[in-house]
C-alpha cells in the first residue's frame, strides 16, 4: 500500500506517469505576473515555455482548457485569450498541430459554451480545430491505479493519441474537491457520451480517488494555470471572481497545483487528492519544487473556501 | 397526445431548405458501412448518434431513406446486450441511458418489437441507487443533509446503472415509455413513470427550467440550461397547464434570443412548437450557427436541426395504442 489513508494504489513501476517521489527529480514551476487579459500574453507565455525546452517540434498538441459552463462574463472558464496565446506559442515552437479540446461536465451543448466565451473570436474558426471530448471516439483504458473502484475508463482517442497534452485550468476553489486545478481539470477528458452530464460515475467512485485514476491514465505533459482572474468560495461555477494576476507553468502537474494552492493561501498537503497525487504523480513538497519567476510570497492572494474546506486554508 | 403536433402542410421556410440541402445530405453521407453513425463523419458507430440520425431520416420521409433506415435499425438490433440494454459504445458490456433512445427510435420498426420490449424491461428494472431506503437513511443522518436538498423518495433514471437520477436520462426514459404500445410496456412502467414525473418536477430550478438535476446547491439556486429544459418539457408535455410547465416554457421562450449553440437552438424550437408556441420572429437561425462552426461537424446537432426544421414531429407522437 502506498499513500495516505486507505487508498489502494498499486505501483506500476514501468509507467512513466507513476514514479514514487523519492525517485523523481525535482520539478520546476514558473510563476508569471499578468495583470489582465488584454496585455501581450503570447510573449509572456512563449518566454515561460522556453524555460522548459519542451520536446514538441513536429508533435501534435492538445490544449485542454477548463470549460465548465455558459460564461459571457468570462469568470468560470479558462479565458480564451490565454488559450489562443498558448496555441500560438506552441505553433511557434514547432508543433505540427495544436488542437483545443474539452468535454464540459454539466451541459452537453459544448458549442454554446465556447461561443459564450467568444473562443472563436480569439482563435479563428473552430470546426476542425476544437474537439468536443464528450463525443470523441473512445478507447477502453484499463486503469493503472486502483485508487477508486473504477477498473477501466473509456477515454477519448484524441487525448490518448496526441504527442503532448496540456492541462489549462482556471485557478478556482471547488465545492466538492477543495480546489480545481490542472489535475481536477482532467475530469473533462472523461466523455459525457459514455458517462453522462454530469459524469456521475466519477462522483460515485469518489471524486478525490477518481482524479488520481484519471491522471494516472492520462497524465498531462504540461500545465498552464489561468490565475489572472480566478474564483473563490462556492466554485467551480457559482463562486466569486478573484483577481490574482498570475499564470503558472510547469511540466509536473502536481507541483503546479501545489504551487497554486500556496499562492491561494491553501495547504496542498491537506487537499485529499493532491496528497495522494504527491506519492506517485509528481511533487507536492515545497523543497522538491524549484520556483522560477515570481516568488509565491510576492503573489500570494488568499482565496476564501467554503466552510467544509476550512481545514485546507493556511 | 395532449398537445397538437404541427401541421404537415406548414409552409417550408429557409430553415427547412437549409436542413434539406445541408443537414440531411450530411447525415446520409455520414452513415458507416455497419449501418450506424458516429458522432462525426468517419468516426466509430455509436448507438446514441445512430438514434438521432435515424429519427431525422425517418422524419424526413424521403423516398431514398428506407434502405438507409433499415441498415440503421439492423446496427442497433445487433448492438443490444443479452440483458436487453444498449451500451454507449460497442466495446462496453454494460448498458446505460442510451437504451431509452434506442427503444424510442425502434418503436416504429415492426421487426424490433422483441428488442424494444427487452430494452424497456431492462429500463424498468434499473433503479438508481441514490434513492434506496438505505441511502435515504444515510442522507438523513449525514452532517450535510442540505447541501443539495431534494426529495429522494422520487426516482428517475441515471446516465449509468445504479447511480443517481438525472434530468435528461429520466426525460428520455419517459419519452420512450410514453410513446410505446401498451403491449410492450413492462408492468412496472406505470409506477416508474409516476415517480419519474414527480422527480422532474422536484428537480426544476426555482425560476423554471432545468439543469442537469441540481436545482439548488449550498443554498444557491441552480441556473437552468436549454437542453435539459427542452427534454424535460417534452417528457412532461401531457401536463401543459401545470404551473411548472408554464413557468419553464416562459423561461425557455425568454432564453431563445441568447442561445449560443445550434443544438440548444434546435431543441428549443422543437419544444416550443410542440407546445403550440409560435417560434419568435427574429430568433437566431440554425444556418447562421452553421456558418460559424459547421455545428462542430456533429451528427447529433445536424439531426436535431433537421427535426427542428420539420413540421411533422411524428417522432414525438405516441404509437397507435400508445400509453401517452
Amino acid at each position: 500500500m502506498v499513500g495516505g489513508g486507505s487508498w489502494r494504489v498499486v505501483l506500476v513501476m514501468r509507467d512513466r506517469a507513476l514514479i514514487p517521489s523519492f525517485q523523481r527529480p525535482p520539478s520546476r514551476v514558473v510563476i508569471r505576473r499578468a495583470a489582465n487579459y488584454e496585455q501581450d500574453l503570447a510573449s509572456l507565455i512563449y518566454e515561460s515555455l522556453r524555460e522548459f525546452s519542451l520536446p514538441i517540434k513536429d508533435k501534435t498538441v492538445l490544449l485542454k482548457p477548463n470549460l465548465v459552463g455558459l460564461d459571457p462574463l468570462g469568470v468560470m472558464n479558462t479565458h480564451p485569450a490565454v488559450i489562443a496565446a498558448t496555441r500560438e506559442c506552441f505553433l511557434h515552437l514547432g508543433a505540427s498541430q495544436v488542437f483545443i479540446g474539452d468535454g464540459p461536465a454539466m451541459d452537453r451543448d459544448t458549442e454554446a459554451i465556447i461561443e459564450s466565451v467568444r473562443l472563436r473570436e480569439y482563435t479563428g474558426p473552430l470546426a476542425h480545430r476544437f474537439v468536443d471530448l464528450n463525443v470523441d471516439d473512445v478507447e477502453r483504458v484499463p486503469l493503472k491505479t486502483h485508487a477508486s473502484r473504477l477498473k477501466e475508463l473509456y477515454l477519448p482517442k484524441t487525448v490518448l493519441g496526441v504527442d503532448f497534452l496540456v492541462s489549462m485550468p482556471k485557478l478556482k476553489t471547488h465545492h466538492w474537491a477543495g480546489v480545481t486545478l490542472s489535475l481536477k481539470n482532467m475530469f473533462g477528458i472523461v466523455p459525457g457520451s459514455c458517462y453522462g452530464w454530469p459524469k456521475n460515475v466519477l462522483h460515485w467512485a469518489g471524486i478525490d480517488r477518481a482524479i488520481l485514476d484519471i491522471n494516472a491514465a492520462a497524465r498531462p505533459d504540461f500545465a498552464i494555470v489561468d490565475g489572472i482572474v480566478g474564483m473563490e468560495g462556492n466554485g467551480p461555477i457559482q463562486g466569486t471572481p478573484k483577481s490574482c494576476g498570475v499564470l503558472v507553468f510547469g511540466s509536473d502537474p502536481v507541483a503546479v497545483d501545489a504551487t497554486c494552492c500556496r499562492v491561494m493561501g491553501l495547504i496542498p498537503e491537506r487537499v485529499k487528492y493532491l496528497s495522494g497525487a504527491g506519492t506517485l504523480l509528481g511533487h507536492l513538497k515545497a523543497d522538491k519544487i524549484q520556483q522560477l519567476g515570481e516568488s509565491i510570497a510576492s503573489v500570494r492572494t488568499p482565496f476564501a473556501v467554503l466552510e467544509t474546506f476550512r481545514g485546507i486554508a493556511g | 397526445m395532449a398537445l397538437r403536433l404541427a401541421s404537415d402542410s406548414m409552409e417550408a421556410g429557409p430553415e427547412t431548405s437549409f436542413a434539406e440541402s445541408v443537414c440531411l445530405p450530411f447525415l446520409r453521407s455520414a452513415q458507416n458501412t455497419d449501418g450506424g453513425w458516429g458522432f462525426h463523419p468517419g468516426s466509430q458507430s455509436r448507438a446514441e448518434a445512430t438514434c438521432w440520425a435515424l429519427q431525422a431520416l425517418i422524419d424526413s420521409a424521403r423516398p431514398e431513406t428506407p434502405e438507409s433506415v433499415a441498415r440503421g435499425f439492423q446496427f442497433l438490433r445487433a448492438a443490444q446486450l443479452p440483458d436487453g440494454s444498449w451500451p454507449s459504445t460497442p466495446e462496453e458490456k454494460v448498458g446505460c441511458w442510451v437504451t431509452s433512445l434506442v427503444c424510442w427510435v425502434l418503436l416504429v420498426d415492426k421487426d424490433s418489437s422483441k428488442a424494444v420490449a427487452a430494452g424497456l424491461n431492462w429500463l424498468c428494472q434499473d433503479w438508481p441507487q441514490d434513492s434506496t431506503p438505505w441511502r435515504r437513511l444515510l442522507a438523513r443522518l449525514s452532517s450535510q443533509p442540505h447541501v443539495a436538498p431534494m426529495n429522494n423518495s422520487l426516482r428517475g433514471w441515471g446516465w449509468t446503472p445504479r447511480t443517481s437520477s438525472w434530468v435528461e436520462p429520466t426525460s428520455f426514459a419517459l419519452l420512450a415509455l410514453g410513446q410505446c404500445r401498451r403491449d410492450l410496456l413492462p408492468p412496472a412502467a406505470v409506477q416508474r413513470r409516476q415517480l419519474a414525473e414527480g422527480l422532474l418536477y422536484d428537480r426544476m430550478c426555482p425560476g423554471g427550467g432545468w439543469n442537469c438535476g441540481n436545482p439548488r446547491v449550498y443554498g444557491v439556486a441552480g441556473e437552468p440550461l436549454v437542453v435539459p429544459t427542452a427534454w424535460a418539457l417534452l417528457a412532461l408535455r401531457d401536463h401543459p397547464k401545470r404551473p411548472e410547465n408554464v413557468l419553464s416554457l416562459t423561461w425557455l421562450e425568454n432564453s431563445v434570443a441568447n442561445i449560443h449553440g445550434a443544438g440548444s437552438l434546435a431543441l428549443a424550437r422543437i419544444c416550443l412548437e410542440t407546445y403550440g408556441h409560435v417560434w419568435p420572429t427574429g430568433a437566431p437561425e440554425l444556418r447562421d450557427f452553421h456558418r460559424k462552426n459547421e455545428f462542430l461537424q456533429s451528427i447529433q446537432v445536424a439531426a436535431w436541426a433537421c427535426l427542428a426544421s420539420s413540421a411533422r414531429r411524428h417522432w414525438l407522437a405516441a404509437a397507435a395504442g400508445g400509453s401517452s
